[in-house]
């Protein structure tokens, strides 16, 4: 907790250093399939629209079987939670972003709305097809903001862009280090601030606070290594709650997660590159092939030693929810166990949910029989 | 328990015997023999020809999501088969709750209970063997997934249609590269020859019967009422999903075409006196045993017209049938922004002379009733009742009697 606060309050005095970001236009999206390098080339700043789990004003507006994170974000909207936005990036990620970008133009209308359509196929063909549709982006941002995006912002952008990536990796490498440990809770709740703040002053902040932590001893005891996959959680209480119970949390394919660390290899096309790279990045379940997913979690268990895969999703969340057994079913013959958790966007878990995740940690204990620390 | 398990293997070994069909035609053709509608008779035959032949299996089986085109399937001497429409006939013969029961032990119980229930139909062995899934991503996520999980749970390949969120060139032209390649794959993962001509010929057939449709439509304007609302939610919808690119399709929309001109003619509508009315929005309706239609026949409220028999793509031309395909994909009013939705719904409150509507919002389907709250601000802009009527299509235990009457009454004196 110690280093939370300490890289919150490196962040805020690089912030400070920076005014001039502050003013410039900001732009809110939703899934991490958009290219913020686009937006940051030109000069606007990028926020995740992930709002506090406090907002039913929705309720009258959507279905009530409908995505908890998309309501909330609604009802934020209409409130005049999101009033300091100059505009909205939306995917056609899911059949719910779909409608919540529906019902956004149509009760708050922002003064600049694009959704970037994403396919669900990964080919030449669809990169092709990506490639001009973040060529269309980039023109309505051109036009709208009387902005240039040239070759060479892209490129500086996606430089920026791979730095923190880097550094969200080496982060990540660092959990166990420091005094009390740097647990995968506090990282998720740094890579929260990143998608909140001007990412030069991010970058910066994240330098430093690694810096400082590469310097320290690990001091983490043995725990019980797991997983988390699925949709996305609001803030770390999962994470948190996991490691409340002793269970150490080694990978988060989330999308609130380590979902897109690896960088983007820049060609003489940077469009080219980032429509490859955002294609091919580990896959969300929205995208056709549940194989390529259920490769990537293999490939991270047996990567960070992990000895159970925790999926959770957000209740009405379609693509996590029909994806579930085939995951799971996947994963079994593999010889990995596996707990399914169907959730609210509150950063509220039920008892049941404590009882659940207790139990499935117990279930791993005894099958790795790994004596838990004292 | 014993005698439990024999039943259910007499049973599933007549259902997937090609023989049972064969000797329910002429019982049900005995049946239906005072029905007055003979596309309805169509209907019944062509379902009992198509589930036949798949589990016949001379020829190959391509399972398909409800928007994926039938044309390719026709087009390659395949049989197709879609769960969700089957899905609704068990429910219509009240039959769902078993296989429902068995899928919520697998998938979460907030999804779609067409695919819940076409999940544990599959797990009971009651479908035929797919050779090649198929399936659409544009209007349901559901539709992807599920399908994809099938085709793990069968061990055959998963293809996919992926329809861009906008029209235009570059949509177009990714749409027509998909389809050729995914005709392509099929071909060479069934051992299929590629027969472009043979393809032709069922735009042909498919663009007849949608000339038939386009006149059905205009038939349909007419008040009183010709065609109960109900009707074109079930058999009516179903072979616009099912037969398109089939000579049973040509048939059956000929002679629903013949059957309702000649009651426009007369000037006969279903109800025996029209008082207003109504315009189902949603592609489904409750099929299993309900009040409904029923309340609102009483009121004298016609359902005149629905969404999901909507004409919605231009005329194809079956001498550039991948060109054809991608318009027709292109031009889905349910894809893409819902302002296209709401234009489509538009047109038909003025050409159906509607004077209510009602959205029916069927749990677990996320890309309709999330456009339920837009659509009805619009609508009463324009001073036109409406109602959300939540639901459910498939699942019988999501059904409120006491609710659905208190809302379907609310609409009702709206209207009166």
């Amino acid at each position: 907790m110690a280093e939370m606060l300490s890289f919150k309050e490196l962040l805020s005095d690089l912030k400070e250093e920076e005014p001039d970001v502050e003013e410039r236009p900001i732009i809110g999206w939703t899934c991490t399939y958009l290219p913020l390098e686009i937006l940051e080339a030109g000069g606007l700043r990028a926020y995740r629209i992930l709002p506090e789990p406090s907002s039913e004003t929705a309720d009258a507006y959507l279905d009530p079987n409908f995505c908890p994170l998309i309501k909330t974000s609604l009802g934020t909207a209409i409130e005049g939670g999101y009033s300091f936005l100059s505009g909205i990036v939306m995917l056609n990620t899911c059949d719910g972003m779909r409608r919540l970008y529906d019902a956004w133009r149509y009760y708050c209308p922002p003064s600049f709305c694009f959704l970037l359509d994403l396919p669900r196929i990964i080919n030449p063909s669809s990169s092709v097809y990506f490639r001009e549709r973040l060529r269309e982006l980039i023109e309505h941002i051109e036009r709208h903001f009387g902005v240039r995006i040239t070759h060479d912002g892209l490129a500086g952008a996606i430089e920026e862009a791979n730095f923190t990536r880097s550094l969200l990796k080496r982060l990540l490498s660092l959990q166990g280090r420091g005094n009390p440990p740097l647990r995968h809770g506090d990282i998720i709740d740094i890579f929260a601030q990143g998608w909140r703040n001007p990412r030069r002053a991010f970058n910066k902040a994240l330098g430093g606070f690694v810096a400082q932590l590469e310097a320290q001893p690990s001091t983490s005891p043995k725990r019980l290594k797991v997983m988390l996959t699925g949709s996305l959680l609001d803030g770390s209480p999962l994470i948190r709650l996991i490691e409340e119970l002793d269970g150490d949390v080694v990978a988060s394919d989330l999308c609130t997660g380590g979902r897109f660390l690896e960088g983007v290899v820049l060609s003489q096309d940077p469009l080219r590159s980032l429509s490859e790279a955002y294609l091919e990045k580990a896959p969300c379940a929205r995208m056709y092939d549940t194989e390529r997913r259920i490769s990537y979690i293999n490939q991270e268990v047996k990567r960070t030693g992990a000895r159970g895969v925790i999926y959770f999703s957000l209740k009405f969340c379609d693509p996590y929810l029909y994806e579930a057994p085939a995951i799971e079913q996947a994963l079994r013959q593999m010889g990995v166990p596996t707990l399914f958790i169907e959730g609210e966007y509150t950063g509220v878990f039920s008892g049941g949910s404590r009882t659940r995740v207790q139990a499935f940690l117990e279930m791993l204990e005894r099958k790795c029989s790994i004596s838990r620390p004292v | 328990m014993q005698h439990k398990q024999t039943s259910l293997k007499v049973l599933t070994w007549l259902v997937q015997s090609p023989l049972t069909y064969c000797c329910l035609r002429p019982i049900l053709d005995l049946l239906n023999m005072r029905e007055e509608n003979p596309a309805y008779r169509i209907w019944v035959r062509f379902l009992l020809d198509v589930t036949r032949r798949a589990y016949a299996r001379k020829q190959p089986v391509i399972w398909m999501s409800a928007f994926a085109p039938t044309e390719i399937a026709y087009g390659l001497r395949a049989v197709p088969f879609i769960p969700e429409i089957i899905a609704s006939l068990v429910a219509y013969f009240g039959w769902s709750h078993r296989p429902i029961a068995l899928a919520d032990s697998h998938i979460s119980t907030d999804l779609c209970s067409f695919y819940r229930c076409s999940l544990g139909l599959a797990l009971e062995g009651f479908f035929p063997r797919p050779d090649l899934i198929i399936s659409s991503s544009y209007l349901c996520d559901g539709a992807n997934k599920l399908l994809h999980y099938f085709s793990q749970i069968y061990g055959c390949p998963h293809l996919m249609v992926d329809p861009p969120y906008r029209d235009g060139a570059a949509g177009r032209r990714y749409m027509v590269d998909q389809l050729k390649g995914l005709a392509g794959t099929t071909c060479k993962l069934l051992d299929l020859p590629l027969d472009e001509g043979y393809l032709s010929q069922v735009l042909t057939l498919s663009d007849e019967a949608r000339a038939y449709m386009a006149k059905i439509n205009r038939l349909r304007r007419s008040a009183p009422s010709p065609l109960p609302g109900s009707e074109g939610l079930s058999y009516l919808a179903g072979m616009n999903f099912y037969s398109l690119g089939s000579r049973w399709g040509v048939d059956f929309f000929r002679s629903l075409y013949r059957y309702l001109e000649k009651k426009v003619t007369r000037g006969q509508g279903y109800l025996p006196r029209e008082k207003s009315r109504l315009l189902w929005l949603h592609h489904i309706r409750p099929y299993y045993r309900n009040e409904i239609f029923q309340i609102l026949a009483e009121r004298g409220v016609a359902v005149s017209f629905e969404e999901a028999n909507y004409l919605y793509w231009p005329p194809l031309d079956p001498s550039r049938p991948w060109e054809s395909l991608a318009d027709k994909i292109l031009s889905n009013v349910w894809a893409g922004p819902l302002e296209r939705r709401i234009e489509a719904i538009g047109n038909m409150v003025e050409d159906y002379r509607i004077d209510g509507v009602v959205h029916f919002s069927h749990w677990g389907c996320r890309q309709s009733c999330g456009g339920a709250g837009v659509i009805g601000d619009w609508l009463k802009e324009r001073g036109i009742p409406y109602i959300i009527l939540p639901g459910d299509g498939a699942d019988q235990d999501n059904y409120s009697p006491g609710q659905t009457r208190t809302r379907v009454e609310a609409l009702v004196e709206m209207l009166e």
